[in-house]
């Protein structure tokens, strides 16, 4: 009798705690998105595609999608949890300003400086921001979620979030996954239009060496930079501020630490939390929905605008310039702020066709014009739809 | 001398700090007020009487536990909100209720007086002289359960730089509306009014892409002002350090790519020639300090071996 009792007290218990168990709570959209997790997690480690992004946000994405029994208070939406106080820093924006400070803290803004002109490559790339705004209204999305979707052109991860979670939160989750995978494809994605919008003469440009850049001058830009920006976009302030604030504690000279802690461990930690909690928020029952698949097509679609937009705009300014001042189209690419990645992908393309045209240096400058000009778009687009 | 700086300095944060206070409490505005209720909204113990709302105008909360609302002049310190109750935090951009009804005892939100007799309401600030705001009760245009409010919630709207033009920044409601906005209860969101008059997002685009440039094209012509006046300032002083070496050499502006040749013709020189750049006063593009480590250190490994005995 007693022996009885003690195996159906046994086979009670087993029987709850294999209710709470994955196994009886999995469905098949927990086990696709843990496949799309393994994905993310193989390109990193096998392909070497961003794995600083994609380790986080694959392993995050098989963190949250586990399957849980509801109120267990440990999942990524369930308030109180520990996921749900550390994804507090994307829901709230404040991780995406702290990644833009370290982002500041290692930029060296000295190509930029030397050529000024190529900030305008950075402004021209914008467009596939609004390109994409413009398709997804068409598409049926309210202008606020437009907006959200939009911002993945500015291939800019922390903006995009940051800008999702105030627009729209209930698709932050797919435009930050979104945003940072096209962002690890930009060398996939890129070179195909550079080709197609360039002919072979116009690859084998040669631009004029960047002039050196006094010390002055790179104390004077982050301050300058702010104060112009920050004047005509206010709302893009926390993005801005953060980003010149990095700045300055590397060019002041004075702040070695701060700038060292800044660029280092800080961004590290952020990036870590930035990156596994926005792979948690992929929840199957909050991501996998027809929207999701709408946000990705579209994301694709806003790079594909902006890498078009910077080469042509290239192409462009070239008929002003003149002889022995002219841009090689193939740094217009990096106009979108995927640091230093689009800026590689002009070099690399730039050497397919003479080995020895070094373009990394005056991509870099378009590339950060991309940033501050991603954080004003951002800033519109608060202004404009909150 | 530094005592004395530091006692002003600190001082100044002080003082700094008790502004601070004061203006949280002056972002508070009297927002809509109901004389006679006879028909709308009822208090927590069932009673229908007249009600002043506040509005916190700013962005951040506003506790209000300590200031003083009266409907006379000349006793500001008539109703003092008492301080400790968790209700009188007003959050961002929210309203706040107080019952006109002379029964204080019934809670902070109670007033010791009534709104039919008054003349005036004032809100006044937590040292009992300062008023925030006032606003005379037009009895002749207030029917029952009609109440008088701000067109737009906290707004003044200005007549002159002094003025307020009292007849377009207050209104007889349509509707009352305690607790909530007198204003745009019922409006859409931003951008579904800016998508009616730009359905494909086309003004929003070009608009946009003009801000974005316009803000990079300002850096641009700074930045280009600023690095000719530095080549220029740099020349100045190229060629005066020229001038005390007697020969003047036209100096042009060197590139980083003559640096970076130079430098790679070195560290070819220096490959090819199976030299190293170790001794002193070498010209080298070679790290050639040496960082101070406990590990390397001779000092430590100076010890004498353990020897079994």
């Amino acid at each position: 009798m007693e022996n009885k009792g003690i195996f159906s007290l046994l086979t009670d218990n087993l029987e709850t705690f294999l209710q709470y168990t994955g196994f009886a709570n999995a469905t098949p959209g927990h086990i696709l998105m843990i496949l799309i997790g393994l994905l993310f997690i193989y390109l990193a480690i096998k392909k070497d595609w961003e794995p600083l992004l994609l380790i986080p946000i694959g392993f995050g994405i098989v963190i949250g999608n586990i399957p849980l029994f509801p109120g267990l208070s440990v999942g990524v939406y369930e308030e109180g949890s520990v996921l749900n106080i550390l994804y507090q820093g994307v829901q709230k924006g404040f991780y995406p300003p702290l990644i833009f400070l370290g982002i500041g803290a290692m930029t060296d803004f000295s190509a930029l400086i030397s050529n000024p002109k190529l900030m305008l490559i950075g402004a021209a790339a914008q467009f596939g921001i609004f390109g994409a705004y413009a398709i997804a209204l068409a598409a049926g999305f309210a202008p606020a979620e437009a907006g959200a979707i939009g911002i993945i052109g500015g291939a800019d991860g922390p903006t995009a979030i940051f800008l999702s979670s105030r627009l729209a939160p209930d698709l932050m989750g797919a435009i930050a996954v979104s945003a940072y995978s096209y962002m690890a494809l930009v060398p996939v994605i890129q070179p195909p239009i550079m080709r197609l919008l360039t002919t072979h003469k116009e690859r084998l440009i040669r631009m004029k060496a960047p002039r050196a850049v006094s010390q002055t001058e790179k104390k004077l830009f982050p301050i300058i930079g702010f104060l112009l920006t920050a004047f005509i976009v206010p709302s893009g302030l926390p993005l801005l501020g953060m980003l010149f604030f990095g700045n300055l504690l590397k060019e002041s000279g004075v702040t070695r630490r701060l700038a060292e802690t800044a660029r280092g461990p800080l961004i590290d930690v952020v990036t870590i939390l930035i990156g596994v909690t926005v792979g948690c928020s992929t929840q199957a029952d909050k991501f996998l929905q027809i929207k999701s698949v709408y946000i990705f097509m579209l994301g694709a679609g806003s790079f594909v605008i902006a890498t078009s937009a910077g080469v042509l705009f290239v192409k462009l300014f070239n008929l002003f310039l003149k002889e022995g001042n002219k841009i090689n189209p193939l740094i217009g690419n990096s106009g979108v702020s995927a640091v230093p990645d689009s800026a590689r992908v002009s070099n690399n393309v730039g050497l397919e066709y003479d080995r020895t045209n070094y373009l990394l240096m005056h991509a870099m400058g378009p590339n950060v014009a991309g940033v501050i000009g991603s954080a004003v778009a951002a800033g519109i687009l608060l202004g404009f739809l909150t | 001398m530094k005592k004395g700086l530091l006692i002003l300095l600190l001082s100044v944060v002080t003082a700094t700090l008790n502004i601070a206070g004061a203006q949280n409490m002056s972002d508070m505005r009297i927002n809509e007020i109901l004389v006679v209720n006879t028909d709308d909204f009822t208090d927590d113990y069932g009673n229908k009487s007249g009600w002043i709302e506040l509005f916190n105008t700013s962005y951040g909360t506003v506790d209000i536990g300590g200031c003083y609302i009266t409907n006379d002049p000349d006793n500001l310190t008539k109703y003092m909100i008492p301080r400790g109750d968790v209700l009188t935090k007003v959050k961002p951009r929210q309203h706040t209720l107080f019952w006109a009804d002379s029964k204080p005892h019934r809670g902070t939100f109670h007033l010791n007086f009534s709104l039919e007799n008054s003349g005036e309401i004032l809100f006044i600030s937590s040292d009992g002289k300062t008023i925030i705001d006032r606003i005379k009760i037009p009895h002749d245009l207030l029917a029952e359960n009609v109440s008088y409010g701000r067109i737009r919630d906290g707004v003044n709207v200005m007549a002159d730089k002094k003025n307020i033009d009292m007849s377009a920044t207050w209104g007889v409601l349509s509707r009352t509306s305690p607790s909530t906005n007198n204003f745009g209860v019922d409006k859409e969101p931003p951008g579904m009014i800016f998508m009616k008059i730009d359905p494909y997002g086309v003004i929003m685009s070009f608009t946009a892409m003009f801000v974005v440039f316009l803000s990079l094209i300002i850096l641009y012509l700074v930045f280009k002002n600023i690095g000719k006046y530095n080549i220029r300032i740099s020349r100045k002083r190229a060629e005066k350090a020229a001038a005390g070496t007697k020969r003047v050499v036209p100096e042009e502006e060197a590139s980083a790519e003559v640096f970076a040749a130079i430098s790679m013709a070195l560290h070819a020189f220096y490959e090819d020639n199976d030299s190293h750049d170790i001794e002193n006063t070498i010209l080298t593009i070679q790290k050639v300090t040496r960082n101070y480590s406990p590990w390397s250190s001779k000092i430590y490994t100076l010890r004498e071996r353990p020897v079994k005995k």
